[in-house]
């Protein structure tokens, strides 16, 4: 990819993030923004500057920077260009874990850990899975047992919010529309040193991914071991994913659209098409969070419901592009 | 505020029209609930089944607990409802379990998730009526209503008219106080406050109380965070669990309230809506932010 | 250079075997060919070789090196592989596909050398794809692709190319190319083996023939000893005749019309 489409997305999420910081609900001007960041301003301004906004600014660019970056390595994984972060069950498996701990009386903390803990039993699950299927190997057996396993838990929430209370089924529900209200500084400094050593991984496996997206057999006479790179961009792409839906619920369509977009720009190699994921992903998710908070005070919009409204133009433009 | 001046008005005003009526047999009638219907209630009934448990508890205020042969699994108080069989859940109830305790009355709540058992219920000919108790104008008007069908008018008279009494004296200790601005937290995830839609509002005005979120006509509207450090409330009031998490919560410290530890525990889960209890309620409310005006 | 040695290979919950004993040799500057009819197992060869299938018994072997104690990447350098079918997902330039033949040299992590450059030319220049060289694999018609293909195997160096059905959709003319160029890798030192299911190209272009049939080895040998009557018939279950073909004499057969029923 060419040096000015780097610049292009670096300064996309630089701009994302500046707008992120300065504006929300309580209106300030890009002076008292940067006063209230350098500490020189009132406790107030202080307080939402840097223990409210820029936290969750920094969260949800690290969200959509693990999703990006996952997605960009499955879709040239699986060579499937609709392949996404919630494969293999990791969606449904992180709902169940969340929905069962809030149906529990679990609340603060405890929630995304569960959903964290549920997201990785389900590709433990998927994995373990295909492998009794008998084809670890053989990417549709596998991308099946984790509709198998998202099946099971989609049925497992059901019967959990049934006769589950209001107030369960609400608190349910929200979680599984996506936020990152809930951004902290010790979550912030979590999730950074998680999403950086998953995109770490993917980086490494880069060159493979190329090479296995010629297709299994081929990459096999290449020298790839195909079992071990798939298993290995599955389980690093799973991670990354389990990290960001314990940071702020479920958060579609990122996965799935970010790396088309980058391959548009001209990405070729997936050294390049994960990292620019990464980045533009980033920016994607601080831009759907700022929107999130801002699009109808004082209520706040689940972040997931903004990014699967964009899921619908890219769907359109696919559709149209296959005919 | 007038509007609830206006409420708590009435409340006197329908006890003391209800004084002069001429005393006549218990009135088996017509009543017209809060879904438009209109049910006859043939004699007073001596099974009644009440999916609601604010509705649960006026029946034992107003004498009528005795005659209970169902309520829900919300149903706490008083503890003598643990002895009334649990049909399930309130909305969406269980029409068969509901039949099977062969009530002669059956009260549920206004939601539209009951039309169909509404509809379900007086098809199998069973006296069905529907209340919505979620202000505390609906607590004088429904209890007065229930008292008319269930025969005990005097005693729904009675209760309506000491919670009047209490009400309207603790808003009149209440009037020359200082207000705080008060922030009444529901939830965490989604971040949810006591709006102008709940009676937990009214109860702050007659405490003495402005709600930061009064003028949000929702019961239980969703708020951002930023929104909340705008509006700067003087008091937070939330569960004991609740308070214990926020100080020590970097971002709620946030708020001055929280910065200044005026977060006080009030627990809401007592009152699900405006029961007979509403009264003693504002009280303990007015005392919890009156210290002082309301020393004991 | 490349053995197999009474390889035998099993699908699961397969009643026959998909390979059973077979053994052949590959040798360097020879084109040696896999014939046979449709399920005779001559992909299986390939996808063993390659270890995406197990074997049940005996072992191939690389210059008397068994392939199970080879690293992948590392026979990767000596062995280039061209499967039969490949479709990529993603719009790749040409020139970049064909680099990625380097992939066993470079691995995940070193940058392209001036060795891997040069060897990216060459193999450009050897199959004439120099013209394609800036335009994106999706857009190639059929011959264009499989030559670009057989480009990045080249590129990809080492002694020996394997190509399973290399000639499937390409016109007369592909079709020669692509044996011109593979008898001339097979001349300068190459081994070269293909699996092809059609006879007579190959019997013109292939020092070695061995005929498989339901997974066994039916006959072995130069063109003129496999390409005989008698066992073709019997393998492809279909009337025949070998003649030579009038123009250069090499052996050909010629299919004859089904006698109508009476």
């Amino acid at each position: 990819m060419t040096n000015a489409r780097w610049l292009l997305i670096v300064l996309a999420l630089v701009t994302a993030i500046v707008a992120g910081v300065t504006a929300g609900t309580l209106p300030l001007t890009p002076s008292e923004v940067l006063h209230g960041l350098l500490g020189n301003a009132a406790p107030m301004h202080i307080a939402v500057v840097r223990e409210l906004r820029l936290p969750r600014v920094l969260l949800a660019a690290l969200v959509g920077a693990g999703l990006g970056a996952a997605g960009a390595a499955l879709q040239g994984a699986t060579r499937n260009v609709l392949a996404e972060p919630y494969l293999l069950g990791v969606s449904g498996g992180a709902a169940m874990g969340a929905v069962i701990a809030v149906a529990l009386g679990a609340r603060g903390p405890l929630v995304p850990l569960a959903g964290f803990a549920g997201a990785l039993g389900a590709v433990a699950l998927t994995l373990l899975v295909a492998r009794a299927a008998g084809g670890r190997g053989d990417a549709r057996i596998v991308l099946m047992a984790g509709v198998v396993v998202g099946a099971f838990a989609n049925a497992a929430i059901m019967v959990a919010l049934a006769g589950a209370d209001a107030s369960v089924v609400r608190g349910a529900l929200w979680w599984m529309m996506g936020s990152a209200a809930d951004a902290s500084w010790m979550a912030v400094r979590g999730l950074a040193l998680y999403v950086a050593v998953g995109i770490a991984i993917l980086l490494v496996l880069a060159r493979a991914i190329d090479v296995l997206a010629l297709g299994e057999d081929t990459a096999a006479g290449m020298g790839v071991d195909v079992a071990r790179v798939t298993l290995g961009v599955y389980v690093a792409g799973a991670l990354l994913t389990a990290g960001t839906v314990a940071a702020a619920g479920l958060v579609g369509f990122v996965g799935l659209l970010v790396p088309h977009l980058v391959r548009m720009t001209g990405a070729r190699t997936h050294r390049s098409i994960i990292s620019g994921a990464a980045l533009a992903g980033a920016a994607l998710v601080v831009v759907a969070d700022l929107m999130a908070r801002v699009a109808h005070p004082p209520a706040e919009l689940p972040l997931g419901a903004i990014t699967a409204l964009l899921g619908v133009p890219f769907f359109l433009a696919h559709l149209r592009r296959l005919t | 505020m007038s509007r609830l001046t206006a409420s708590l008005s009435l409340l006197v005003l329908a006890s003391v029209l209800a004084a002069c009526e001429r005393r006549t047999a218990p009135m088996h009638d017509t009543a017209t609930d809060d879904f438009g219907d209109t049910v006859v209630v043939a004699t007073a009934p001596v099974r009644i089944v009440s999916l609601n448990p604010t509705t649960t508890e006026l029946l034992y205020a107003i004498g009528a607990g005795a005659r209970l042969v169902g309520r829900t699994s919300y149903d706490r108080i008083p503890a003598a409802v643990s002895a009334v069989p649990d049909l399930g859940p309130g909305l969406r109830p269980n029409v068969e379990a509901v039949l099977a305790a062969r009530p002669d009355l059956v009260i549920l709540y206004a939601s539209e998730d009951n039309r169909d058992a509404a509809r379900r219920l007086r098809a199998a000919r069973v006296p069905t009526v529907a209340y919505k108790v979620d202000r505390i104008a609906d607590f004088a008007r429904v209890t007065l209503a229930l008292g008319r069908i269930t025969g005990d008018t005097a005693a729904a008279r009675v209760t309506v008219d000491t919670v009047g009494r209490t009400l309207a004296g603790t808003l009149v200790r209440t009037a020359a106080l200082p207000h705080p601005r008060v922030f009444w937290f529901l939830w965490e995830s989604p971040l949810l406050a006591v709006g102008g839609g709940s009676f937990l509002s009214e109860m702050l005005k007659v405490a003495g109380a402005l709600n930061v979120y009064d003028s949000l006509p929702e019961p239980s509207p969703s708020i951002t965070f930023e929104d909340l450090v705008r509006r700067d409330p003087d008091i937070v009031l939330a569960s004991a669990t609740t308070r214990a998490r926020m100080l020590a919560d970097p971002r709620w410290r946030t708020l001055r309230a929280v910065r200044e530890r005026r977060v006080l525990v009030f627990d809401t889960t007592i009152v699900n809506g405006p029961s007979a209890r509403v009264g003693a309620s504002a009280v303990a409310l007015a005392t919890l932010l009156h210290p002082d005006a309301f020393a004991p | 250079m490349i053995a197999f040695d009474a390889v035998t290979v099993r699908y699961p919950h397969r009643e026959h075997a998909a390979l059973e004993n077979v053994s052949l040799e590959a040798s360097r500057g020879q084109l040696t060919a896999v014939v046979g009819p449709n399920g005779s197992g001559k992909s299986t060869l390939v996808r063993a070789l390659v270890g995406r299938v197990a074997l049940d018994s005996g072992a191939i072997r690389i210059d008397n090196v068994s392939v199970v104690h080879t690293a992948r990447r590392a026979m990767a350098t000596r062995v280039a592989v061209v499967t039969q079918r490949e479709e990529p997902a993603f719009p790749l330039a040409v020139r970049q596909y064909i680099a990625l033949g380097r992939y066993p040299h470079v691995g995940l992590w070193r940058g392209y050398s001036p060795d891997d450059v040069a060897a990216v030319d060459a193999a450009i220049a050897l199959t004439q794809t120099s013209s394609l060289a800036g335009r994106t694999i999706t857009e190639l018609s059929g011959g264009e692709w499989q030559r670009v293909r057989l480009a990045r195997a080249i590129a990809q160096g080492g002694e020996a190319i394997v190509l399973d059905e290399p000639t499937t959709f390409l016109d007369v003319g592909h079709e020669m190319a692509v044996f011109e160029l593979l008898s001339r890798l097979a001349r300068d030192g190459r081994a070269v083996l293909l699996v092809s299911h059609q006879l007579n190209l190959v019997a013109r272009f292939a020092d070695r023939m061995i005929l498989l049939h339901e997974g066994r080895v039916a006959a072995a040998g130069s063109p003129t000893e496999v390409m005989q009557g008698s066992i073709l018939e019997r393998v492809y279950d279909w009337p025949l005749v070998i003649t030579r073909d009038p123009a250069i004499g090499a052996p050909t057969l010629v299919p004859l019309r089904a006698r109508p029923r009476g």
